[in-house]
């Protein structure tokens, strides 16, 4: 009966870990192959070559730069996005039918495509477009050094900023109001209220946003490719916009390096944080 | 007057957050290509809103993107919501330390990025690349895990007195599974379908490299080959106009559902 049980459990479960397997797990594995290895459209054989494409790509100026580049724009992209979302989720945080208008509103631009995203922005910050005119100066802001990533990074964080205000709504909504209360009774002000109690109860959900924003702006292309292509020089040149070239370029080990970097990066940056953000909690 | 200062705020910071650049890309789009080069926020002082939308559907190949979009969309959300559901209910219930396992792989899969380059030379070895089947299988890979998560977090909080007294009437698993508890877990997977359709309608990188040629371009793909078909500046009108009708079905389906989306995702149906 019990073994049974287990077989007809697993069937149900099936084919999703089929597909998970075979489109997520395999391509991860095959993927720390390929970044050691061999591979080009001019030598189709794979085979093993140690560090060689981490090599290169260090030798051609490719990988710190695309590093530095990637993780820049994720702290960025974090900052400006939890920010921003979490100061609307504290003035939007009561439904009322104002708040319930403006929350639609703020949602709108998560639906549009980064993609899309890119080329609004690319068009509203020209130099003779609406953003220089209303503030009377001239400036180049996709095209300037200093402001580039900055602004490219600006992009997608406006662009997932409705997702997650709602996300931090939500978490403020589950801070019980009795706990509220007492620390109004004890004589809390609004500001030590937020410190002491509101900001340590939102934890799960600022764990969750600070995690998924870091670990999301880590896979950067689709903006950089409707705005800046990774340019001026290489200044918003992130992992993947490079990925994408030396892919388009033959070089496919080279490409599947840079697409375990990310990898790497990634790893590095969610099991602290989360770890991190998790003991928080608790304590809090 | 606190709350007058409040929504003063609010509204003064929504125009240019949410308002002009929504109003730059629809009156561009109906501006002829130097009048739109300006990139003003004025209306058009020649109207050129046929012709725009006109060259977007014949050249900007606009029909073929929105049925290659709807292609691969809906059988993506299909496959991912009722697998993912069928999983995460043998997740919920199950014991058995393998299901677990698989269940961890899963919540890794949320997090880790999906590698494209191997995913292109498995697609090949399979004789899947570069059209719209590979990529449905792709995509519904490396994204029920989230409506898993969700799915399998409701049903470790729920009970399982129900399941156990339809199988005492005689209720095959099939039918508890149909009758039962895809209509209890509806929210959630409604949460969890929301977050994916945003995904899957908008994705951009995944399309690049997995789906060839314009006769398989989805609608992002399409409106960037659209927008660097031109080697110089953009057409600013044309590109507005793709952008636009690119992004119009999703902001219908958010017209009609945006009730049912915002009480969803303030709900909680994400902490955790």
């Amino acid at each position: 009966m019990v073994i049974r049980n287990r077989a007809a459990w697993l069937l149900w479960a099936l084919p999703a870990i089929v597909l998970v397997a075979v489109f997520f797990v395999a391509p991860f594995l095959l993927n720390v192959r390929f970044a050691f290895s061999s591979w080009t459209s001019f030598r189709a054989e794979i085979t093993w070559n140690g560090l060689e494409n981490f090599r290169t790509l260090i030798d051609q100026d490719l990988l710190a730069n695309a590093v530095t580049v990637t993780v820049l724009y994720a702290i960025l992209c974090m900052a400006i996005q939890n920010t921003v979302s979490l100061s609307l989720a504290l003035a939007l945080q009561r439904t009322s039918r104002i708040n319930t208008v403006f929350r639609s509103a703020f949602f709108l631009p998560t639906l549009i495509s980064p993609l899309a995203a890119g080329y609004i922005w690319r068009g509203l910050l020209a130099p003779d477009g609406a953003v220089n005119t209303s503030l009377g100066i001239e400036w180049a802001w996709l095209g300037e050094p200093s402001t580039a990533l900055v602004v490219v990074a600006f992009i997608d964080a406006w662009k997932w900023s409705g997702l997650i205000t709602l996300v931090y709504i939500a978490g403020l909504n589950s801070i019980p109001k009795s706990l509220l209360e007492s620390a109004t009774v004890d004589g809390a002000g609004p500001w030590t209220r937020f410190r002491r109690v509101v900001f340590p109860m939102l934890a799960p959900a600022l764990t969750f946003n600070v995690a998924v924003t870091l670990v999301g702006a880590l896979s950067a292309y689709d903006v950089i490719a409707a705005t800046t292509g990774g340019g001026p020089g290489d200044h918003t040149r992130a992992l993947n916009v490079v990925m994408r070239q030396q892919w388009g370029q033959g070089f496919f080990g080279s490409a599947s390096a840079l697409g375990f970097t990310v990898t790497l990066l990634v790893i590095a940056t969610a099991v602290p944080l989360v770890w991190w953000l998790r003991r928080r909690e608790v304590a809090g | 007057m606190r709350a007058v200062l409040k929504y003063t705020a609010l509204t003064l910071f929504a125009i240019p957050w949410v308002l002009v650049p929504i109003w730059l890309v629809v009156v561009n789009s109906f501006k002829p290509a130097g009048e739109a080069a300006e990139l003003g926020l004025g209306l058009p002082r020649t109207w050129a809103i046929a012709e725009n939308y006109g060259i977007v559907f014949d050249r900007g190949g606009y029909l073929t993107g929105l049925l290659n979009s709807l292609k691969v969309t809906v059988p993506i959300m299909v496959a991912v919501v009722l697998l993912g559901a069928a999983a995460a209910w043998a997740f919920g219930r199950s014991r058995s330390r393998w299901l677990q396992a698989a269940y961890f792989t899963m919540g890794l899969s949320i997090l880790l990025p999906p590698s494209i380059i191997p995913t292109v030379y498995l697609l090949r070895a399979l004789s899947l690349d570069g059209g719209s089947l590979g990529y449905v299988l792709t995509m519904t890979g490396c994204r029920l895990g989230i409506v898993i998560f969700l799915a399998t977090g409701f049903f470790r909080a729920f009970p399982r007195d129900l399941e156990d007294a339809a199988a005492i009437d005689g209720a095959s698993r099939l039918q508890i599974f149909v009758r039962i508890l895809l209509p209890l877990l509806r929210p959630v997977l409604f949460v969890g379908g929301v977050i994916l359709i945003i995904n899957v309608w908008n994705d951009f990188f995944f399309a690049l490299f997995l789906l060839q040629g314009s006769a398989n371009a989805t609608l992002p793909l399409s409106l960037f080959q659209f927008a660097s078909g031109t080697l110089q500046s953009l057409n600013w009108n044309l590109v507005f106009a793709h952008v636009l009708l690119t992004t119009l079905p999703l902001v219908a389906v958010y017209v009609v559902a945006q009730k049912r989306v915002l009480a969803g995702l303030t709900e909680g149906a994400l902490k955790g």
